[in-house]
C-alpha cells in the first residue's frame, strides 16, 4: 500500500539559501580573500608514464612574483605521507605521493607547485618551470593493463588492483541447458562529474597557535580534515576546515584526496601567508576523479516462461591511478545482482590500473554501472523471448524487492505499474507504431525518424550496516570480500538487524552517551532551542544544491513547532559541527535528517520531562508549538510557556546531539521510461520524453526531490549521448575542455515528469530513502534500451551496447549489420 | 567609444572606467585582464562567476550594453565606458527583481553556480521575447550549462518570469 | 586562463587600425573575440599586440545595393541572425549564423571576425563560399575585392593581408527562381560542426530543371571547399530525389575531412552525403520563395 504523505509543515515556497545565491552573495571558495594572499599554481605532468629526470626552477627563482616551490622531494622530506586511499572494500595500496616522485603515472598528475605574488602572472610562472621527463611505455588500455607488460605500480606483481566474485549455484550448467540464453558486451566509457564550480581551495596558517584554516570545495570538511591530520602528521585539532557555498560537487569533491589543500596548507605553513588556489577547467578535466569506465561481458538465461536461471558476467573496470575511493565497481557488481531473483550467479570483477586520472565515486558511484549492465540485459532478453520488456521484469522481482532494508520500500510491481499508467504506456506504444510505419513506408527520405522507448528498473533497498566495515582477504587473491550470500539465492544474502525500529542514538556499553565514530550510514546533528523558541540545527551533512538548509529546517520546524523561518542550519565547519560524515551517496536527508530528528526529539523530551514534573502531565501527552505547550488531556493548572520552563530549568536554551547510525540505509527505487527519436542517416538522437516513477519514502520537500531526480536524469542522459573522456595512445587526454567534453546545455534536454509512489522508510527518522544519485544510477538503461528500439526499427540486429550512443556510433551500429 | 587612440602596453598597467549596476567604477588593469576578472578580483564583485576556460559554460554572463555577453571573453579594457549590468544589480533596495523571484518560486537553483549567468541571460531574453515558446527558451539560455536542475524548472522559472513581467507591464500601463 | 601579455591598442579610425598592424608585424586584429580570446586564454595563440577594431565606427550596416548585399564585417551575428533582407534572400546566411554558438556568442561575435578567422569547421565560412561573397579589403595602398573562391587560403589562414582590414562582405543576389539552405551536423546544437553544407539551387522557369547549383561544405579540408563535380553534375538536370541523391554521393570529391575525437574521416565522408541531400532539398523547397518575377 502506498500513499504519498501529508506533509505536516508544508514545504516553503522557495528554499531558505535562495537569496543569497540569486543575488551573488554566495560565497563560493573562490570569492573569498584574504589579506596579503598569494597564489598557488600546479606544475602538470605532459606524460602519461615517464620518469621525472630533472625540475628545474632557475628562470622562475628569478622572477620578482616568484615566493617559493615544492616538489615531490620536498614532500619526502617533509615526511607527508602517499595520497590516503580507503581499504574499503580492499584495493592494492597504490603508493604515490601528492607531487609525483620520481615518476608521473598520468598526464595531468601534479610534478611541482609553485607560489608567485599575482594571479595574472600564474601561468607564465608555471611555464617557467622546465622539467626534464624520460617517457615510458604508457598503460593506456584494460587490455595493455591486463597484459602487465608495463606496470604501473612497480611494487605489485600485476596491475590488478581488486578482485572480487559472487557465486552461488552452477550458473555455467544453467547456461548451458536453458532455452533463452543471451549475451552482450556492455560498457559505460569513462565520464566525470563536470560541477559548474572548479575545485578551489584558500588556506593560512597561523604560526602563533600552530593552527590551519582551510575553505576548500569539499562534500565533507570531517573528511577534508581527517585526510590532512593523516598525510601531514598534524592532530586533526590544529585543521579548521570550512566551506561554505559549494557549485556542485557529484563525488569529485567527495572524499578524494586531491594534492592542492594539502600543498596549500604547506605552504601557508612555510611562508606564513594565505595561499589561495583555483583549478582552471582543464586542470579539472585532467585531475578530477573520475567514474564510469567499466565493461561487462554478460550472458543470462531464462527458462521458457522468461523467469531467470542464471547470470554470468566479466566485470572489468578502468580505475587510472586508483583513487581514495575505491567501492565503485564492486557496487555495480552487487547492484547488478539485487533486484531480481537469478538462482545461479557467477560474476568475476577485475579493476585494472593504468596511466589516467585516478578513479572516484561519480554520481551513482557504480550503482548506474550495475543497473545499466542488468537492464539492458534484461530488455535484450525480453526482445529475444518476445514479450514486453516491462513485463519480464515483473515476472522477476526478488520476493521481498530491495531485501535488504527494513523499511519494505514499495514493492518493485507498484513502480512498474504506475510507469505503465503514468506514460499512458499503450497510447505511447502506438505512437511508436505509427512513426515507425511511416519510416517503414517512407524511409529514410524527409529526415524521417524512427522512435524507440526504452525502460529501466531499480528496486529500492540498501545496505546493512553492520556488514559494511567486514572487508577481508587480500585483493591480490582476488577474493577480496563483499558481504557474501549463503547460496540461498538472491533473498538471503544480507540480514538486516533491525525490523522495523530505528536504532536509538548510539550509546556505550555503560549506557552511557559516548562518541563513537562516524561512518557512511551515520551522521551527526546538534539542535539548540532558545528560550525565545529559535532553533539552530548544526549538521555534519554539507549541503551544495541538495536543499539541505530548507530542509533539515523543515524538519527541526515540524519537530520543535517552532516556524521556519526561527531556524537556522549551520554546517561545512569544522570548529562549529564537532563532527560529520558529509553530503553524499544520497543519504544526507535519510541520515542526516535522521539524525537532526533524533536530536529534536532528545530536547522535547527534556523538555517535556520537565513540563511533566510541574504539572503532573504525562509527558506523553505532550506537544510543542511556537514556544508554547499543548496537551491531548485536560489540566487543572495551565502548561507554563518554553520560556517558563527555561526558567525552571536553569537555562537559557536547550541543547542535544544525535550521533544517529541507521540500522540500514535505505535508497529510492525507480522505474524510468525514456521516449527518443532516432534520425537514422546522421546517428542522431533526441530524448522526446521521460519519465520517472519513484519511491523515496517520504518526501521532505517534493520540490527538492523532484529537481534532484531532473538532474540526475540528465546526468544519465548526457552520460548515454555525449560524454565521455578520451585518449589517444599515449594517454594524452584529448577530452580536456567544455567544447570537447560535451555535457547537455538546456537544448539537449527534455522535459521530465516525475511521478511518486511510496512507503515511508522505518529506518530512517524521517521517512526518507536517499534519491540524490537516483536519477542518474536508473537512467542509463532506460535511454540506451530506447536507442537500442528505435535502432532495431532500422536494422534488425543493429545494437549499441556501450555508452555514450553518439551519432557517429548509432552510425557504425547500423552499419555493421548488413 | 572611439574619438581618441588608445594605447597600453603589455607589461604595464592601464586604466579602465566603466558603470556598473549604475555606479561608476575605475581600475587599472593589464590589458590581458578578463572583464569577470576585473569584476571579481579588483572590484570584489564575485557574484559573477568562472565555471570554465573556453567561453562555454555561461557561469561568467553580464549584461554589457544590453546584450548578454560571456564576461571571460570580454577583455576589461574593451568595457572601457560601457553601461554593464551584473547579478549584484537585479535587486533593487532589498526587493528581488521578477526574474529572481521566478527563480526561487520555482526552484530553478540548486547549488547556485550557473544561477548568476542565467538570471542575466533570462532578462536579456525576455526583454526582446516577452513571450517566448519553449524551444525560444531553450535556445536563449544555451550558453548556460548547468548540472543540477536538468533545466527542467529552470524553464520552469523562465516562463514564470515572462508571465509576472508581462503582468507588471500591463499594470504600469494601466 | 589568462592569456599571455600583449600590446593593446584601441586606433580611432580605420586608417591608424591599419597603419598599426604595418608596424607591428606579430599583431592580431581582434573584433568581437569570440573566436580570437578562446584560443589565446588556452595560450594556442600569443599574438604580442592586438588592434582592437571592435569600437571602429562605420562598420556595421547592411545596405541593399543593386547587385548584392552589404554587410559591414563588424556587424555581430546576433543582428545578421535579426535581418528580414537576410532571412528572406539569403536562407542559408541566416541558417549559419543561428547555428553559430550560442546567444551570447552571436551578441559578440562579428561576421568579418568568424570569416577572417578561417575555421574550415565553423558556419560562416561555408555559408558565404556558397553565397559566393566577395570580400573588401582596405590597406596602406587603398581597397581590393577578393573573390569568394580566393578568399580561404589555407587553415586559419585568408587572403588578408597582414597590414588589411576586412570592411565589407557583398554577397551578390541570388538569381530568381533560387533556393539555400545550410545545414549542420555537431553532437550537440552548440557544437562546431562534424559536417556542414551549404548550398544554393536556381531553378528553371519550368520549375524543376536546374538551371545553376551551388554545394559547398565544410569540416572536410583546410579551407571550406565547393564539390565542383557534384554542382557540375546537377546543371540542366531536373531536381528530384534521384538527381539529388546522385549529387549528394559525387558531393565529397575532393573532400578530405579529418578524424578527431569528434569525428572519424569515414562519418564526415557519410555524413557530407546526408546533409547534401538535405540542404538540397531544403533549398530546393524554398526556391519558389525568393527571386520571384514580380522582383525582376
Amino acid at each position: 500500500m502506498s500513499v504519498v504523505l501529508e506533509q505536516t509543515v508544508s514545504e516553503p515556497k522557495g528554499r531558505v539559501e535562495d537569496r543569497r545565491l540569486l543575488t551573488g552573495t554566495g560565497r563560493f571558495v573562490d570569492d573569498l580573500k584574504m589579506e596579503g594572499q598569494a597564489y598557488m599554481g600546479i606544475v602538470r605532468s605532459m606524460y602519461a608514464h615517464a620518469r621525472i629526470k630533472r625540475i628545474d626552477l632557475s628562470t622562475l627563482r628569478s622572477s620578482p612574483d616568484f615566493i617559493a616551490a615544492l616538489t615531490g622531494e620536498d614532500l619526502l622530506k617533509e615526511g607527508v605521507a602517499t595520497v590516503s586511499q580507503n581499504q574499503w572494500p580492499p584495493q592494492k595500496p597504490a603508493k604515490r605521493y601528492h607531487l609525483a616522485v620520481g615518476k608521473v603515472r598520468f598526464v595531468g598528475e601534479p610534478v611541482a607547485a609553485i607560489l608567485v605574488r599575482r594571479k595574472i602572472a600564474l601561468e607564465d610562472l608555471i611555464e617557467q618551470v622546465g622539467v626534464d621527463y624520460e617517457p615510458l611505455p604508457a598503460v593506456t588500455t584494460i587490455e595493455e593493463s591486463k597484459k602487465g607488460t608495463t606496470l604501473v605500480f612497480e611494487d605489485w606483481r600485476d596491475n590488478v588492483s581488486q578482485s572480487a566474485d559472487q557465486k552461488w549455484g552452477k550458473a555455467e550448467d544453467a547456461i548451458a541447458s536453458a532455452p533463452n540464453v543471451i549475451r552482450a558486451k556492455l560498457g559505460i566509457a569513462r565520464q566525470e562529474s563536470v560541477p559548474m564550480e572548479p575545485h578551489s581551495v584558500l588556506t593560512r596558517y597561523d604560526r602563533g597557535r600552530d593552527l590551519y584554516e582551510v575553505f576548500a570545495t569539499v562534500q565533507s570538511v570531517h573528511g577534508l580534515r581527517e585526510q590532512l591530520a593523516s598525510e601531514l602528521h598534524v592532530p586533526e585539532e590544529k585543521f579548521h576546515v570550512k566551506v561554505m557555498d559549494m557549485g556542485g560537487g557529484f563525488g569529485s569533491k567527495g572524499a578524494q584526496s586531491y594534492p592542492e589543500p594539502l600543498l596549500a596548507c604547506l605552504f601557508s605553513r612555510r611562508t606564513g601567508l594565505p595561499v589561495k588556489w583555483t583549478a582552471t577547467r582543464t586542470e579539472e578535466f585532467l585531475e578530477a576523479a573520475t567514474g564510469r569506465d567499466e565493461y561487462c561481458d554478460i550472458a543470462v538465461a531464462c527458462d521458457k516462461e522468461g523467469r531467470l536461471v542464471a547470470l554470468k558476467a566479466n566485470l572489468e573496470c578502468d580505475a587510472g591511478v586508483t583513487g581514495t575511493q575505491n567501492h565503485m565497481s564492486q557496487l555495480s557488481m552487487w547492484t547488478m545482482l539485487g533486484g531480481y531473483r537469478i538462482p545461479n550467479v557467477d560474476v568475476q570483477l577485475r579493476v585494472y590500473a593504468t596511466n589516467k586520472m585516478p578513479m572516484g565515486p561519480v554520481r551513482g558511484a557504480g550503482a548506474p554501472e550495475g543497473t545499466y549492465f542488468i537492464e539492458r540485459a534484461m530488455t535484450i532478453m525480453a526482445e529475444k523471448i518476445g514479450i514486453d520488456p516491462l513485463e519480464l521484469r515483473r515476472r522477476n522481482l526478488a520476493p521481498r524487492p530491495g531485501q535488504w532494508g527494513a523499511g519494505g520500500p514499495a514493492p518493485g510491481m507498484e513502480l512498474i505499474d504506475a510507469l505503465v499508467k503514468e506514460s499512458r504506456y499503450q497510447e505511447l506504444l502506438k505512437w511508436k507504431s505509427e512513426v515507425n510505419s511511416r519510416f517503414a513506408r517512407q524511409g529514410p527520405s524527409k529526415s524521417n525518424v524512427v522512435a524507440g522507448l526504452g525502460v529501466s528498473f531499480r528496486s529500492g533497498g540498501g545496505a546493512d550496516s553492520g556488514d559494511w566495515s567486514e572487508g577481508s582477504g587480500e585483493s591480490e587473491s582476488g577474493s577480496g570480500q563483499w558481504p557474501t550470500s549463503e547460496g540461498e539465492g538472491a533473498g538471503d544474502w544480507r540480514q538486516s538487524e533491525a525490523e522495523g525500529n530505528p536504532s536509538p542514538s548510539w550509546v556505550d556499553s555503560r549506557g552511557e552517551e559516548a562518541t563513537p565514530t562516524l561512518d557512511f550510514t551515520s551522521e551527526y546533528a546538534r539542535v539548540t532551542l532558545d528560550k525565545s523558541g529559535r532553533a539552530t540545527v548544526y549538521t555534519g551533512s554539507s549541503p551544495h544544491g541538495q536543499g539541505e538548509e530548507t530542509s533539515f529546517a523543515q524538519l527541526a520546524s515540524e519537530e520543535l513547532g517552532t516556524p521556519l523561518g526561527d531556524v537556522s542550519v549551520v554546517w561545512g565547519d569544522t570548529a562549529l559541527v564537532p563532527a560529520g560524515i558529509g553530503t553524499f551517496g544520497s543519504r544526507s536527508a535519510a541520515t542526516g535528517g535522521s539524525a537532526v530528528v533524533d536530536a529534536c526529539r532528545k530536547i522535547k523530551s527534556q523538555l517535556f520531562g520537565k513540563v511533566a514534573t510541574v504539572t503532573g502531565v504525562d509527558a506523553k501527552f505532550l506537544s510543542i508549538r511556537k514556544g508554547r505547550f499543548s496537551s491531548t488531556t485536560q489540566t487543572q493548572t495551565p502548561l507554563p510557556t518554553l520560556a517558563e520552563v527555561m526558567e525552571m530549568m536553569g537555562v537559557t536554551g536547550v541543547s542535544a546531539e544525535s550521533y544517529f547510525r541507521l540500522s540500514s540505509i535505505e535508497y529510492s527505487g525507480g522505474a524510468h521510461l525514456c521516449v527518443i527519436t532516432l534520425d537514422p542517416e546522421l546517428g542522431a538522437v533526441r530524448v522526446v520524453k521521460y519519465l520517472v516513477v519513484e519511491d523515496c519514502g517520504r518526501m521532505i520537500n517534493k520540490t527538492i526531490v523532484e529537481g534532484q531526480l531532473h538532474g540526475g536524469v540528465l546526468h544519465a542522459i548526457g552520460g548515454s549521448l555525449f560524454e565521455k573522456l578520451a585518449y589517444d595512445d599515449q594517454g594524452n587526454l584529448l577530452t580536456s575542455t567544455m567544447m570537447d567534453y560535451c555535457i547537455p546545455t538546456a537544448v539537449d534536454s527534455p522535459e521530465v515528469e516525475v511521478f511518486h509512489r511510496g512507503s515511508p522508510s522505518t529506518a530512517t527518522l524521517d521517512g526518507v530513502k536517499g534519491v540524490g544519485e537516483s536519477g542518474t544510477n536508473v537512467g542509463y538503461a532506460a535511454v540506451m534500451n530506447a536507442i537500442n528500439d528505435a535502432l532495431a526499427q532500422v536494422r534488425p540486429g543493429a545494437r549499441i551496447d556501450v555508452a555514450p550512443a553518439t551519432p557517429e556510433a548509432i552510425s557504425a551500429a547500423i552499419a555493421t549489420v548488413s | 567609444m572611439s574619438g581618441k587612440n588608445v594605447r597600453a602596453k603589455a607589461d604595464g598597467l592601464t586604466e579602465v572606467s566603466m558603470k556598473i549596476n549604475g555606479r561608476a567604477y575605475r581600475g587599472e588593469v593589464e590589458p590581458r585582464t578578463l572583464l569577470v576578472y576585473f569584476l571579481r578580483d579588483e572590484l570584489n564583485l564575485t557574484g559573477t562567476h568562472v565555471g570554465c576556460d573556453t567561453g562555454h559554460c555561461g557561469a561568467c554572463t553580464v549584461v554589457m550594453d544590453g546584450k548578454a555577453v560571456k564576461s571571460c571573453m570580454v577583455l576589461a579594457v574593451r568595457a572601457k565606458g560601457a553601461e554593464i549590468l551584473t547579478v549584484e544589480g537585479l535587486a533593487h533596495d532589498d526587493r528581488l527583481h521578477p526574474v529572481q523571484v521566478a527563480f526561487t518560486e520555482n526552484h530553478g537553483l540548486q547549488c547556485g553556480f550557473c544561477t548568476p549567468g542565467l538570471l542575466l541571460s533570462t532578462l536579456t531574453l525576455l526583454q526582446r521575447n516577452p513571450h517566448p515558446t519553449e524551444e525560444e527558451i531553450r535556445r536563449g539560455i544555451e550558453g548556460n550549462l548547468c548540472r543540477c536542475t536538468g533545466y527542467v524548472n529552470v524553464v520552469r522559472s523562465i516562463r514564470a518570469a515572462a508571465d509576472s513581467m508581462a503582468k507588471q507591464e500591463v499594470r504600469g500601463r494601466s | 586562463m589568462i592569456p599571455k601579455k600583449f600590446d593593446y591598442y584601441s586606433p580611432s579610425s580605420l586608417q591608424e587600425a591599419i597603419r598599426l598592424l604595418r608596424q607591428n608585424g606579430e599583431a592580431k586584429v581582434l573584433a568581437g573575440g569570440q573566436s580570437l580570446l578562446p584560443l589565446m586564454k588556452l595560450r594556442l595563440a600569443a599574438p604580442t599586440a592586438l588592434v582592437d577594431i571592435s569600437r571602429l565606427a562605420g562598420l556595421s550596416y547592411i545596405r541593399d545595393e543593386v547587385d548584392y548585399l552589404a554587410i559591414g564585417a563588424l556587424v555581430t551575428h546576433d543582428a545578421v541572425e535579426h535581418d528580414g533582407t537576410v532571412k528572406d534572400r539569403f536562407a542559408l546566411i541566416n541558417d549559419a549564423v543561428a547555428r553559430i554558438g550560442d546567444q551570447q556568442v552571436r551578441n559578440l561575435g562579428t561576421i568579418g571576425g568568424s570569416v577572417c578567422h578561417g575555421d574550415p569547421a565553423a558556419d560562416l565560412p561555408t555559408a558565404l563560399l556558397v553565397a559566393e561573397a566577395r570580400y573588401v579589403l582596405e590597406g596602406e595602398g587603398g581597397k581590393r575585392i577578393v573573390p569568394a573562391r580566393e578568399f580561404f587560403v589555407d587553415i586559419f589562414t585568408t587572403a588578408v593581408g597582414h597590414d588589411e582590414i576586412l570592411t565589407e562582405l557583398q554577397i551578390p543576389h541570388l538569381p530568381p527562381g533560387s533556393g539555400s539552405a545550410y545545414t549542420k551536423h555537431s553532437l550537440r546544437e552548440s557544437d562546431f560542426a562534424i559536417a556542414n553544407v551549404g548550398t544554393v539551387v536556381t531553378v528553371e522557369g519550368d520549375g524543376k530543371t536546374c538551371k545553376e547549383a551551388r554545394i559547398g561544405f565544410g569540416s572536410a579540408g583546410p579551407t571550406p571547399l565547393r564539390a565542383a563535380s557534384a554542382e557540375q553534375y546537377l546543371r540542366g538536370r531536373p531536381l528530384d530525389e534521384a538527381t539529388i541523391a546522385e549529387a549528394a554521393e559525387r558531393a565529397t570529391e575532393g573532400a578530405n575531412p579529418p578524424s578527431d575525437v569528434h569525428g572519424s574521416r569515414e562519418y564526415r565522408l557519410k555524413m557530407i552525403k546526408v546533409l547534401t541531400q538535405r540542404s538540397l532539398g531544403l533549398a530546393l523547397s524554398r526556391a519558389g520563395l525568393t527571386g520571384s518575377a514580380a522582383e525582376l
